[in-house]
């Protein structure tokens, strides 16, 4: 589902991001990137979902390749992925119902699809009673889950979240790590970029620890018990 | 390397893989007239939730489309006057005052008897008086005069064009002198040409106008809706959907303003009817004043929709791209 070969970022200040990165996440996999802040991240994920360029390398996401990819067809990869960020970006002055829309609105699709499609993800992050509010009137909390309904909505292969728990409180947080799971379970390839080490801990699944935009290690917890599914890298 | 995709953007970039294929077509005809019923309706509700912002720049729009318009219309009414005499193609001979009834019959006839002439009518200094006496207005002030002061008239209508007779008659010492209404008719056509290219100039200025104020409308447009376009961009929208809007914001401004324009030269028309209906009477109604028509009142609506379209998009297409990466 993503293919890092030999990836490197350096932004046009000559700070390195990444160097020389290279992995692969199999599809229906989960996986959390971790390690310090400013360890790459964030560039990674931007690089994911063709926010930034890579500087040298090939990127493959969804088997295609992000280098060939020229700028009319970003949309169409940015489609294939469903985003998820820290600060949740919904459009403030939009109800909870078109800010999930929204994807379905962009990809064109039928009204009453979209009305159903809408009612289920928001059903699914539990807030199906608030889709006619305004994102204040929500706890952060609940803003989170109607960014994370807002990415899978459109059903994406590919699930990428920067942060998504950095302003959640513990449970909370795991409340949305649960979610996340959940998804990964119904066949979506989950990447989430976090440093809430105990909370990675406890979902057990595959962890790439980045340091200095290096790829130190590349673990798979077992606290959890048995792991159902080995990475399909 | 990565830089080569940014350097493309200049050129127009080949069409996506994503769109060629036949098999999608379905789906794009569908997701095409959804998108653009949403781009049609939010753009309006837009418009709509600043009344005092749009009404303003509608104002600026409107008057810009309407100057040119009505300059144009009274070019056009001068013109239309201008063509009851563009038959006066006669030469008027005027005989030499101390010629007699029979010379001047002569005169005629040997007139007549030109190649380039078409034919000759004669008015007598009798008739002359009379014509002057019923039109000029000036009965009264004739009674004063013991004696016919008007010559014998030859009105010689010339085949073709008329300037080399009217030089060659002149030659004739039986003639006092040839008067050529065409000449004054050149005149006028060459200053209602005149006019015509400075409406022309004027309208031209005016829609650039036009295109800076709805331009500048949608980037302020644009820059307040920064976090929306960006948020949009990452959820997989294309140039086109993000542009969209605003293109239907233009295209509302454009035909709002064409309407409105539409309206105030209803009302310059209605103003300045009766004025000149009364000033029309007074010439027995040579000439009436006439409206703009129903091609005239579409070309007006389909020009502004066209202007603010453009001026959309040429903002839009300019600062969306902005936003994205190579």
């Amino acid at each position: 589902m993503i293919r890092f070969d030999n990836v490197s970022k350096r932004y046009a200040s000559g700070h390195d991001a990444l160097s020389e990165l290279s992995f692969e996440i199999g599809a229906g996999e989960m996986a959390f990137v971790t390690g310090h802040s400013g360890a790459g991240k964030s560039t990674l994920l931007k690089l994911v979902s063709l926010m930034e360029r890579p500087t040298r390398g090939q990127i493959a996401v969804n088997g295609q390749s992000l280098n060939q990819t020229r700028r009319r067809g970003i949309p169409q990869v940015r489609r294939g992925i469903g985003m998820v960020f820290q600060d949740h970006r919904l459009l403030l002055e939009r109800s909870i119902f078109d800010n999930v829309a929204l994807p379905l609105v962009i990809a064109g699709t039928a009204r009453d699809e979209t009305g159903k499609r809408v009612r289920a993800a928001l059903d699914k992050v539990g807030l199906l009673a608030r889709e006619h509010a305004l994102p204040l009137a929500l706890s952060t909390g609940e803003q989170q889950r109607v960014g994370i309904a807002r990415a899978i909505v459109a059903k994406p292969p590919l699930l990428i979240a920067d942060e998504p728990t950095g302003n959640l409180d513990p449970q909370l947080a795991a409340e949305v790590m649960t979610l996340f799971g959940e998804f990964q379970q119904v066949g979506t390839t989950v990447l989430v970029a976090s440093h809430d080490l105990p909370l990675i801990k406890r979902m057990g699944k595959r962890v790439l620890v980045l340091d200095h935009g290096r790829l130190i290690d590349d673990y798979r917890p077992s606290e959890r018990g048995p792991s159902e599914r080995g990475p399909a890298a | 390397m990565n830089r080569r995709t940014g350097q493309n953007r200049l050129k127009p970039a080949p069409a996506p893989a994503a769109r060629t294929p036949a098999v999608r077509a379905g789906w794009n005809v569908r997701a095409w007239r959804e998108q653009h019923r949403h781009g049609l309706l939010s753009s309006l509700q837009r418009l709509a939730a600043r009344p005092l912002a749009t009404s303003l720049t509608l104002a600026v729009l409107a008057l810009a489309l309407t100057l040119p318009v009505l300059f144009w219309l009274l070019l056009d009414n001068a013109r239309s006057l201008g063509g009851s005499v563009d038959d006066a193609r006669a030469l008027s001979v005027f005989a030499k005052p101390d010629l007699d009834a029979d010379a001047v019959q002569a005169l005629a006839a040997q007139v007549r008897a030109r190649s380039d002439v078409a034919s000759v009518e004669i008015k007598t200094p009798e008739q002359g008086l009379e014509e002057f006496r019923s039109q000029s207005g000036f009965a009264d002030a004739l009674k004063v005069l013991h004696y016919n002061p008007l010559p014998a008239v030859l009105v010689v209508m010339p085949r073709a064009e008329g300037a080399a007779l009217a030089t060659e008659l002149q030659r004739d010492p039986a003639v006092d002198l040839v008067q050529y209404d065409a000449q004054w008719r050149q005149r006028l056509n060459a200053i209602l040409a005149s006019g015509g290219r400075a409406a022309l100039v004027l309208a031209v200025l005016l829609a650039l106008a036009a295109l800076l104020v709805t331009g500048n409308t949608v980037r302020l447009d644009i820059q307040g809706r920064r976090e929306e376009i960006a948020v949009m961009q990452l959820l997989g929208a294309s140039d086109g959907f993000v542009r969209r809007p605003f293109l239907y914001t233009g295209f509302w401004y454009g035909v709002l303003a064409g309407v409105l324009s539409l309206i105030v030269i209803g009302l310059v028309e209605w103003a300045l009817a009766a004025p000149l209906a009364q000033l029309a009477a007074s010439y027995d109604h040579r000439f009436g004043l006439h409206g703009l028509s129903l091609a005239g009142t579409l070309v007006v609506l389909a020009g502004s929709t066209a202007l603010g379209w453009f001026g959309a998009w040429l903002t839009a297409t300019r600062h969306i791209a902005l936003g994205q990466p190579g």
